[in-house]
């Protein structure tokens, strides 16, 4: 031990901002007198900000704490895209509770908490750590799933989301410590000393499992549909990017460190991860396509999106390729918290609201979309580039994603993934343009009153540039996520 | 600034303005996006005038090579041979005029419509002078919104249907070649772009055979060879008049200008291997596209089904790899594009009137609109081929082109070719003959008023197009011809290196094999 050196608080400045910022926000409650919360949203957008601003601005990349953590471009990138999320997803928030008279500071609180529980996360290096991180993020999420308590779909989302995530929990605690037992060290960089041995295998297994739980890979999906469904949307949006992001962040971290030195010919765990990956593309999208919520579809679309980064983590650990391999996951997170962000979105504009205890089924129905081209001609455009851009038709950032993503697995030589990838996304046409007809040719068929307010205006205007600018101009990204791309 | 990225991106430009313009202002729209295509059009005979075909002159000409996404070697780098430039031409002249042609047609969301073709053209120009792989695939790619929205918007009863149809065939098919793309990216001195991937290519026989078949599936569907036809009868009868003539005039010509620049050239030695079956696919699809004609009732499902037999001509002669076949069915592509997208201009003008499509409620128009039923009547002479029009040059080259070619039982499948020619002037004189002569039995038909001055215009130039080029092919096939014999070189060498029999250009006509049979027989070595 060299005692505690100020760089390494330093590296520990974004997730010492976000903490700070959600007690704040708590105390903001505690003292309020006017009654007027607008300026929580606005507060936890400045939050983020800085957080962002201290990891872009943070000290040299390099090991945290004797290595427990690492503060790199991989970290600085996926802090990024928790703020940016978190940011959007209050100002969603903002409009969408707001309009529910349920606006309370505890939910930018608990947002903010969970962001500061990503940001850790993506710097972890550490299975204490890890583990420590992904209580924090889950524990808030579980709450924020709650938020909303009136209702059965919030209190079932919530319910199930607290048991399910307990278990993937324990699984993740139980291999860690078998992966201990192997090699003698909690550290990642450590965790590959203990190869042959059994307790590495069923470790690795375990540990693995309770990720995939967390990034909603199939068979660990199936709490999915449901909590995304039942959260309050703001929420499903923050964890579709949030959550997603942070929990890649730290499986490709552990998996890299764990399986490294190993070709994947013998890789124990590539060819795992490789049918989970398949399983969770073929399982999203086929899931998907008989939706009719489009709340629900869309949290299928996020199990096929899970499906598509599974094969940059099974490419990454391809030692000639890892680097563009890690490049374009990181690549891929960001286009997609954006798109997945302004998607759930739209959808909280237009669904109906809750009437006291009645849960009406048909919220998010298809048939809430009808003619949303005349009604409401901005929204639906910007709805029909987040689905296009779901679906990876170009000129949209998702295509570009698609393709980066797609072209590190065949440069691996994972010709096979990228083969299911395409057809899948072919699926996936099918019922993200549903939507799109919906909204542009049938005509009106309810009268639904529709979400309004400045603070969504700029998070749906700032979805839909960053992903209409980056089908045009992607290099920009591109670069910044292959520099990140080296994992320090 | 490059004439030709001028040409791709004026339409969209255009398309950005219009967008500005307050959505009451109907009349402003229309005007604004007519006067856009048109500057498109002017500007595309600039093009048309500085192309070189002598030779010695560049394979490509307006070129512009400038990084778009360097760090995934993908490049913005645009170019036009002669095949491209005419193609172009081709979308650049449709587009005033079905502009033109839904001036009153189209009556709701005009903005949106107008829109729609506007940046659809962006991406048909953009997909004709592509020269980098991925710039070519996004271009493909985005045309399918447009149109996507066209047809589900602005067609008829069965639209939803047939609109999905298009945009899940369509979409499916192309994600196979996006992945033969990124394939090749690994194969060939890690580049998108297309000149030096046809140069450095390195993949094995049997790998070039399934990129060949990735790409061919996905040209396949929008050709559409048979049988992967089905969307096409759909999507055409369900889509309005401007989306049913820029499908059948431009976007089928993507599939069978993607053979020709990409699939063939790209795998000549894979493209030897399958040329029979395609040749075969073809044939079957200019006799199925013919019968399924005769007994249709609907007159644009007709027309559509036409477009199948006419396009599995094209087929043919890119199939029989001899100069003279290729250069037919490049004509046949520019062909199909004017008289077919004329029948439907027609056929919408008629619908206009009448709001039917059933020919059996016709009969008799000839009295009361001789105009419409004399300039029908040279569009049908025209799309069956007859001398002096256009479509004769392209059938006739293509059929004595697949005649004289090496393809295995050339004369046979030349001759059930033929059928296909036979029957389709049989089908259309007999549309013709119901629909303008005999008696007229419907009264709504005493009634109706022939070709409008603004319906002239719309006509016009596709009756000018359709005597020009049947009497003055020379124009239009000089800057074909240096693209059609490098493909041919290309696929010389490829069968020296293959070894083996001779399998392409012509056999020499017979009259020359039986003064120097051992020659004839023995070519090749």
């Amino acid at each position: 031990m060299t005692g505690f050196p100020t760089v390494s608080f330093a590296a520990l400045l974004p997730v010492a901002v976000l903490t700070l910022g959600a007690i704040v926000l708590l105390l903001s409650e505690a003292f309020l007198v006017s009654g007027k919360r607008a300026y929580q949203s606005a507060l936890t957008v400045a939050f983020a900000a800085a957080a962002a601003g201290a990891a872009l601005l943070g000290p040299r990349p390099g090991p945290v704490f004797d290595g427990q953590a690492a503060q790199d471009g991989f970290s600085v990138f996926v802090t990024v895209i928790v703020c940016a999320g978190l940011a959007l997803s209050a100002l969603v928030g903002a409009a969408w509770l707001g309009a529910r008279s349920s606006e309370r500071g505890e939910f930018y609180a608990l947002a903010t908490f969970a962001a500061a529980g990503m940001v850790l996360l993506s710097m972890a290096a550490d299975l204490l750590v890890a583990f420590i991180s992904i209580e924090l993020m889950s524990i808030s999420t579980y709450a924020l799933a709650a938020y909303l308590r009136r209702g059965l779909r919030p209190s079932e989302a919530a319910f199930k989301y607290l048991v399910l995530g307990a278990v993937s929990s324990a699984l993740f605690i139980y291999g860690a410590a078998l992966l201990y037992g192997a090699s003698g060290s909690t550290l990642f960089s450590r965790i590959s000393a203990g190869q042959g041995s059994p307790y590495y295998l069923v470790g690795m297994g375990l540990v693995l499992s309770g990720l995939a739980f967390k990034v909603a890979a199939v068979p660990f999906h199936a709490w999915t549909p449901d909590v995304y469904e039942g959260a309050p949307t703001p929420v499903t949006a923050f964890m579709a990017a949030g959550v997603k992001a942070a929990a890649f962040a730290v499986l490709v971290r552990i998996y890299l460190a764990a399986e490294t030195g190993v070709t994947v010919k013998v890789a124990a765990f590539g060819g795992l991860l490789s049918a989970l990956a398949i399983l969770t593309m073929l399982g999203g999208n086929l899931l998907a396509l008989p939706q009719r919520s489009v709340k629900r579809m869309l949290a299928y679309s996020s199990i096929a999106h899970a499906g598509y980064l599974l094969i940059g983590v099974v490419s990454a650990a391809v030692a000639g390729a890892r680097a563009e391999a890690v490049a374009s996951l990181l690549f891929y997170l960001a286009v997609y918290s954006a798109t997945a962000i302004g998607a759930f979105a739209v959808v909280g504009v237009l669904e109906r609201r809750a009437d006291g205890d009645r849960e009406a089924a048909e919220a998010w129905d298809l048939a809430r979309f009808a003619g949303l081209a005349r009604r409401r001609p901005l929204l639906a455009f910007a709805m029909a580039v987040f689905l296009l851009s779901l679906a990876g038709v170009p000129p949209t950032a998702g295509f570009f994603a698609k393709l980066y993503l797609f072209r590190a697995a065949v440069g691996a030589g994972f010709e096979v993934l990228a083969l299911v990838g395409v057809l899948t996304s072919a699926l996936g046409a099918y019922y993200y343009l549903r939507v799109v007809l919906y909204m542009y040719m049938r005509p009106p068929e309810v009268e639904g009153e529709v979400l309004s307010a400045p603070s969504l205006g700029v998070a749906l205007t700032a979805a839909v540039l960053v992903v209409l600018v980056l089908g045009v101009v992607a290099e920009p990204l591109v670069r910044l996520a292959t520099a990140a791309g080296g994992l320090g | 600034m490059n004439l030709l990225t001028l040409v791709i991106f004026l339409p969209l430009l255009g398309a950005l303005a219009l967008a500005l313009v307050p959505r009451d202002e109907v009349g402003q729209h229309k005007v604004l996006a007519l006067c856009v295509s048109l500057a498109t059009f002017a500007a595309s005979l600039g093009l048309w005038a500085g192309f070189q075909s002598v030779p010695g002159a560049p394979e490509f000409q307006f070129v512009q090579q400038a990084p778009w996404l360097p760090s995934l070697g993908i490049g913005y780098h645009v170019g036009l041979d002669g095949v491209a430039l005419l193609l172009l031409l081709l979308t650049t002249i449709l587009t005033p005029v079905v502009i033109l042609s839904s001036w009153n047609a189209v009556a709701e969301r005009v903005k949106e419509f107008l829109l729609s073709i506007l940046i659809l053209e962006t991406a048909m120009i953009g997909t004709f002078a592509a020269l980098d792989l991925v710039l070519f695939y996004v271009f493909w790619e985005a045309m399918l919104v447009p149109m996507y929205l066209l047809i589900g918007i602005w067609g008829s009863e069965n639209r939803l249907y047939a609109t999905v149809k298009f945009f899940v065939y369509t979409f499916a098919a192309s994600v196979l070649m996006l992945l033969a793309i990124l394939y090749l990216y690994f194969h060939d001195g890690n580049s998108f772009d297309y000149l030096k991937a046809r140069e450095a290519l390195d993949v094995t026989p049997a790998a070039a055979r399934w990129l060949f078949l990735a790409f061919a599936v996905a040209f396949a569907v929008k050709v559409p060879m048979f049988p992967l036809h089905t969307w096409l009868p759909d999507a055409h009868t369900e889509a309005p008049t401007a989306a049913s003539v820029i499908l059948a005039g431009v976007l089928l010509k993507m599939g069978t200008f993607g053979f020709f620049r990409y699939a063939l050239p790209l795998f000549p030695e894979a493209a030897l291997s399958y040329r029979w079956a395609l040749a075969v696919l073809a044939v079957i699809g200019i006799l199925y596209g013919a019968m399924m004609s005769f007994v249709q009732t609907d007159m644009k499902r007709l027309v559509a089904y036409s477009s199948v037999s006419h396009l599995g001509f094209v087929m043919l002669g890119l199939a029989a790899l001899s100069a003279e076949a290729l250069t037919g069915s490049v004509y046949q592509m520019l062909n199909h594009g004017i008289s077919t997208g004329a029948l439907f201009l027609l056929v919408g003008l008629l619908y206009e009137r009448r709001h039917t499509r059933r020919i059996e409620d016709y009969g008799g128009l000839a009295k009361r609109t001789p105009l419409i039923a004399a300039v029908f009547l040279v569009v049908t002479l025209s799309s069956i081929g007859l001398p002096g029009t256009n479509g004769f040059v392209g059938e006739f080259l293509i059929l004595s082109g697949t005649w004289l070619s090496r393809l295995h039982a050339p004369a046979a499948l030349a001759a059930l070719a033929a059928v296909g020619v036979i029957l389709g002037a049989v089908y259309m004189l007999l549309l013709v003959e119901r629909v303008f002569f005999g008696p007229i039995r419907h009264q709504e038909n005493r009634v109706l008023s022939d070709l409008s001055v603004r319906e002239g215009f719309v006509l016009a130039p596709m009756i000018a197009l359709i005597l020009v080029m049947g009497l003055l092919p020379q124009p239009f096939l000089t800057p074909v011809k240096p693209s059609v014999d490098r493909l041919v070189q290309r696929f010389q060498a490829a069968e020296t290196k293959r070894g083996g029999e001779k399998q392409v250009g012509t056999v020499p006509p017979a009259i020359a094999r039986a003064t120097a049979p051992a020659q004839a027989g023995r070519g090749g070595e």
